[in-house]
């Protein structure tokens, strides 16, 4: 697949000091992102799974540089943009934009839906108020809500309409890629659907790109291209979908996937149940950071950390075992 | 792919929407009146205000000038039913127009206490770096008991009703600043401001268009305590000499003017100080009720 690549990770490190005592000395590091490498390319849907705590919200966020990278090289476009300051990187702003998880806490209780969506439009352009105006109204109708939701306040939505202005509000700009922070895991489920719907469709008609976080198996095989695990920030597997689900290589992969609940009763297959709890990651166990609770791990797997290798085209796993 | 949003093409929502809210200026303000004290405090303010603002035309007497002829007169006397003092000043008049200054004096030292309040804790809650700093010197204020302090500044600026405010609004910095920090460190973390973030919106732009109102209910009720703690202190200041001088009708200064005169005319002392009284316990009620209106938990999400 020749495609264009839209964003490109190299090696990218995030780190968060841990302060502690009088001083505010820094007694020790968690490891949120650590050392990935990645190519996103233009129109697809890269889907990132894993567990709460494995850094997939933190490389969203350093994907967008709304948090920088501690190490690595980030690139959107052709740009290096991993040390840009907040004022170079405002051209970069209106390209990427981020979907997120919470509905209620992502718009300002106090600010009316029309405005929300105009101040990216008030920072980003030349429109005046009319102009913007008619944007918004565009926008409000192409996330199936309403032209009069829009002098109304966030408190007058539901969950799913939020989440819908969220959309717009990260549409505004036309954006070529935007981070999905598990857009629809606080919404009921007939609501996760529509909404499901709408990103695919809005997809289609802009050609945007999604970084797609979720640790939701069912929707990632719905509506991703390639799918990333991730585990303790590390990336353990990286496949096209249908190779990902018809063949996974990671025993990680294996058991998250043994986990998804089977409509058919009669194709039962077994369930790889994980012992131990994840470790912390401002300890992260030395090696393969899953041998602690990998069935399969080896000695080697306790003392040298995997490379990440192509087991197939555009299959890569960090795994000794395989 | 319309029939899958929201909103069918007939108008009627999918989703379920939550019922309509009443304005939220107007339930905070049925909520104060449904509090018995709260209205009592809102009543004599209201009082107080229109004695400030109307002065002129409730009183007969000009409150500075001199009448030897009645001086000390008792309450209830002819033509001066609060009586006058050792000069012979109408007391009605001096309470009337003491409500001014009064009111004059809490709001401008409250509103330029509140304004560097805010200022220091929205820098201190969103910039750590700030935080640490900023946060030391508050200490170092609080440290100081307040009225050695505004004592402490007015020994330096000079004895007058302006040097007044100046000090009780510097000493109201520290408070303030805190409270302010307190909402912004809450604020500051939400997923809004991230999207904000996302969308390139500047730090100040964050801070004043989107924080600082989400954070205006703390900064109200202390306001309105301020107001309180502020018009007892400009009183405490001017009975010591420190702030109104005569013959201006201060009520502070008018109390410390009627002690020699406490066993033969005590009214001039008591009148002043039922009228201290009362609008500082006003500003206190007034403070608590909003404080139980505003509460955030009784905010629908």
């Amino acid at each position: 697949m020749p495609e264009k690549v839209l964003a490109k990770l190299e090696n990218v490190k995030k780190y968060y000091p841990v302060r502690r005592g009088l001083l505010n000395r820094v007694a020790g590091q968690v490891k949120a992102v650590d050392g990935v490498s990645l190519v996103l390319h233009n129109r697809e849907t890269l889907g990132v799974v894993g567990e709460s705590g494995c850094g997939k919200s933190t490389l969203g966020r350093t994907l967008l540089r709304l948090e920088k990278p501690t190490e690595g090289r980030l690139y959107f476009n052709g740009t290096d943009i991993s040390s840009l300051s907040a004022r170079a990187l405002q051209p970069f702003r209106n390209k990427m934009q981020m979907i997120f998880q919470d509905p209620f806490a992502s718009l300002n209780p106090r600010q009316r839906i029309g405005d929300a969506l105009e101040e990216p439009l008030v920072i980003h352009t030349q429109l005046n108020r009319e102009e913007r105006r008619e944007r918004v109204m565009g926008l409000l109708e192409e996330v199936g809500l309403r032209r009069d939701h829009y002098d109304r306040l966030p408190h007058e939505f539901s969950g799913g309409q939020r989440q819908r202005i969220g959309i717009a509000r990260a549409l505004a700009l036309n954006p070529s890629l935007i981070v999905c922070d598990e857009p629809v895991s606080a919404l009921d489920v007939s609501v996760q659907a529509q909404v499901l719907k709408l990103l695919q469709s809005l997809q289609e008609k802009h050609g945007l790109t999604y970084f797609f976080i979720s640790h939701d198996l069912g929707v990632v095989r719905h509506l991703c291209d390639r799918v990333l695990i991730m585990y303790l920030g590390q990336t353990m597997e990286l496949a096209p979908v249908k190779e990902l689900y018809k063949n996974p290589v990671h025993p990680y992969t294996e058991a998250l996937l043994s986990a998804i609940p089977r409509p058919v009763p009669g194709r039962k297959r077994e369930r790889i149940i994980l012992s131990g709890d994840l470790p912390s990651p401002a300890k992260p166990p030395k090696g393969c950071p899953f041998h602690t609770r990998c069935p399969e791990a080896m000695t080697v797997c306790k003392e040298i950390r995997p490379e990440w290798k192509e087991v197939a085209p555009g299959h890569q796993v960090a795994c000794h075992v395989r | 792919m319309a029939m899958d949003t929201a909103v069918s093409t007939g108008g009627v929502p999918v989703e379920a929407p939550s019922p309509e809210q009443p304005k939220r200026l107007a339930s905070t303000w049925k909520r104060v009146i449904k509090n018995r004290l709260a209205l009592v405090g809102l009543i004599i303010i209201g009082m107080q205000v229109i004695m400030a603002v109307f002065a002129p035309l409730i009183t007969t007497y000009d409150p500075a000038v001199l009448d030897l002829s009645v001086k000390e007169l008792p309450p209830g006397s002819k033509g001066h039913w609060l009586g006058t003092d050792e000069y012979g000043r109408d007391m009605w008049s001096r309470i009337v127009y003491g409500a001014r200054i009064s009111l004059v004096m809490g709001i401008s030292s409250v509103a330029l206490g509140l304004i560097g309040g805010v200022a220091l804790g929205l820098l201190a809650g969103y910039y750590r770096w700030l935080d640490g700093l900023l946060m030391r010197v508050v200490d170092l204020m609080f440290a100081f008991p307040g009225i050695l302090l505004a004592m402490l500044i007015i020994a330096m600026l000079g004895t007058s009703l302006v040097n007044v405010v100046i000090a009780i609004s510097i000493w109201s910095i520290p408070s303030c600043a805190r409270i302010v920090r307190g909402s912004v460190l809450s604020l500051k973390n939400r997923e809004f401001v991230m999207a904000l973030r996302s969308i390139g919106a500047s730090d100040i732009r964050i801070m004043l268009k989107h924080i600082l109102p989400n954070c205006t209910a703390p900064i109200i009720v202390f306001g309105t305590m301020r107001m309180a703690t502020a018009i007892l202190s400009t009183s405490a200041l001017s009975f010591l000499g420190l702030g109104a001088q005569p013959p201006t009708p201060e009520w502070g200064a008018m109390i410390a003017a009627g002690r020699d005169f406490m066993w033969t005319s005590p009214h001039m002392t008591v009148i002043p100080g039922i009228a201290i009284m009362l609008v500082v316990f006003a500003f206190n009620v007034l403070g608590d009720g909003l404080r139980d209106a505003l509460d955030p938990n009784m905010e629908t999400r």
